[in-house]
């Protein structure tokens, strides 16, 4: 099993005075090597989800597992091997806007390598090979010595996207990966994504905005709504209705009363 | 389910407003408070003796001897401003780390409160201490120097430490990067432009400042200039002074050109 998730549990409290539940008592298992897509609503909880199996957010309650190993339980050292082999690959790709692209994606081995290896690669960079290598296959070799900042939204996207292959994580994980890509660049990332976590028998969990793109790729796909998981199965059992059962708005469907639709009294902020 | 219809209201800036007038309270209160007055500047005798005073200044001594000496004092005022801050932004790397809240909260109140000192404390007063304990000369400027601008420095840095974004670090930590791994890739990129710019500033600000040092007798233009100003040799502190404007020109445009070569961006 490379992810076993029991009774998990995260409620976002920060700065509104009700607390916002993202996940409900999700169970969720994924065995190593599975790609699995994750769809649903905007706010169903799907990013918090992806950042609980990265190990940046802590469950409230309920046990996380990944790849045999129970984060929360583990020491500082381990929870840094652990997360070494871990990689996630953001909505809005973190890269400092200022740095050489080559810099960013060998930021990726940071966890494997020692720190002076890690503090020499600043100084000058040691494996320009092999980035460049990662770097073609997403189409932005002739990228490689620009700064991030130069980079186009799409482009950006592609550096984080080869930081986390450059990487080679047994669980590779992305939060709307291709949002900023055009269809052509979109498609042919997710399937490198496809491909190279089969090639290296990595675990794939990716979540989309696109519905096509999330059957046509993934053999497996959850529907998250609320913070709960509304299907989990193969693509290719998944119905119409069920999927519009996952987007219903009722706020949006709902006849329009007032001309000014408005947000719950309750979330404040 | 069906909830009421309710336009929102935008939150109420109260607390913007009351700033404000607090801020103009003060600037009245302080100019009631210090009875500051103008008028005397303008009258004709006071104007009369500032003529007569500067114009004494227009005839520069620029003998080669006289030059020479202000050469050497130049280069001691350039080497005291520049050594005083590359000691400071060391320093003061060293103390904004903590102070930025790095190592704990107990180690944050400390690095804070060292700065603070360090600050609170103007050159001059640390000119005058370090000729005690250094004797005259450019060590106790540069000394001077050193412990103000670091805990401007520090300061400043801290500042632009708990500015940065997170989230690049973030990302490193979460695929396994140490803590300093993460602070170089991730927030140092960010980090060193501000850091620099502040740095330059500074030094442009030092090399004024360690002229005036002078006047406590910590070397450098600042110690010549005292000299003939107590000497009522207007000519010789005329070409001193010259030498100080340009110097403090030559570093502005340097330190501009650095920026905008470097940093721009």
């Amino acid at each position: 099993m490379s992810i076993a998730l029991r009774r998990v549990q995260v409620t976002h409290s920060a700065a509104c005075a009700s607390p916002v539940q993202a996940l409900a008592e999700i169970n969720l298992e994924i065995a190593g090597g599975e790609r699995v897509a994750i769809i649903g609503p905007s706010g169903a909880g799907k990013s918090t989800l992806l950042r609980l199996l990265a190990t940046a957010q802590r469950p409230d309650s309920g046990t996380v597992e990944l790849l045999q190993q129970q984060p929360w339980a583990l020491g500082g050292g381990s929870l840094q091997k652990l997360r070494a082999r871990i990689g996630l690959i953001q909505q809005a790709p973190p890269l400092p806007p200022r740095q050489r692209v080559v810099t960013a994606v060998a930021a990726g081995r940071a966890g494997q390598w020692s720190r002076c290896k890690s503090l020499l690669n600043l100084i000058y960079p040691l494996d320009v090979a092999g980035i460049h290598l990662v770097l073609g296959r997403l189409d932005l070799a002739d990228k490689i010595f620009d700064r991030c900042d130069q980079l186009s939204g799409g482009q950006l996207q592609r550096a984080a996207i080869a930081r986390t292959l450059y990487q080679q994580p047994e669980l590779i994980l992305a939060d709307e990966p291709v949002s900023a890509m055009d269809p052509v660049l979109a498609e042919h990332t997710l399937a490198l994504l496809n491909r190279e976590a089969q090639q290296r028998s990595a675990t794939l969990v990716v979540s989309l905005h696109n519905l096509e793109l999330a059957l046509r790729h993934f053999p497996r796909v959850i529907g998250l709504r609320r913070g709960r998981i509304l299907f989990d199965r193969a693509a290719a059992e998944i119905g119409e209705g069920e999927l519009e059962l996952l987007y219903a708005n009722e706020q949006l469907l709902a006849p329009q009363q007032s001309p000014l639709p408005q947000p719950p009294a309750n979330r404040c902020c | 389910m069906k909830r009421v219809p309710q336009t929102p209201r935008p939150p109420l800036r109260a607390a913007g407003i009351l700033i404000l007038l607090a801020l103009m309270v003060a600037v009245v209160a302080a100019i009631r408070f210090l009875a500051l007055d103008f008028s005397g500047v303008m009258e004709p005798v006071s104007l009369q003796q500032m003529r007569e005073y500067f114009v004494q200044f227009l005839q520069p001594d620029l003998t080669a001897s006289h030059l020479q000496a202000i050469g050497n004092a130049a280069l001691e005022t350039l080497g005291m401003s520049a050594i005083g801050t590359l000691l400071a932004a060391v320093f003061g790397v060293c103390l904004s780390l903590p102070a930025a809240g790095y190592f704990g909260r107990v180690a944050q109140h400390c690095a804070r409160g060292l700065l603070n000192i360090l600050r609170a404390i103007p050159e001059l007063v640390w000119a005058a201490l370090m000729v005690l304990a250094a004797g005259l000369g450019p060590n106790a400027g540069t000394l001077a120097l050193a412990l103000h601008t670091t805990g401007v420095l520090g300061r400043l840095f801290a500042e632009t430490l708990e500015n940065t974004p997170t989230g690049p670090a973030d990302a490193l930590r979460g695929s396994g990067g140490s803590r300093i791994t993460a602070f170089c890739y991730g927030t140092l990129p960010t980090l060193w432009p501000q850091w620099l710019a502040y740095t330059l500033y500074r030094w442009e600000n030092n090399i004024r400042m360690s002229s005036v040092l002078g006047f406590v007798g910590a070397g450098g233009l600042g110690q010549m200039l005292y000299i003939h100003l107590s000497l009522f040799q207007q000519a010789q502190a005329a070409s001193v002074i010259l030498t100080m404007l340009l110097l403090v020109f030559a570093v502005d445009s340097l330190s501009l050109w650095l920026r905008q070569r470097y940093l721009a961006r």
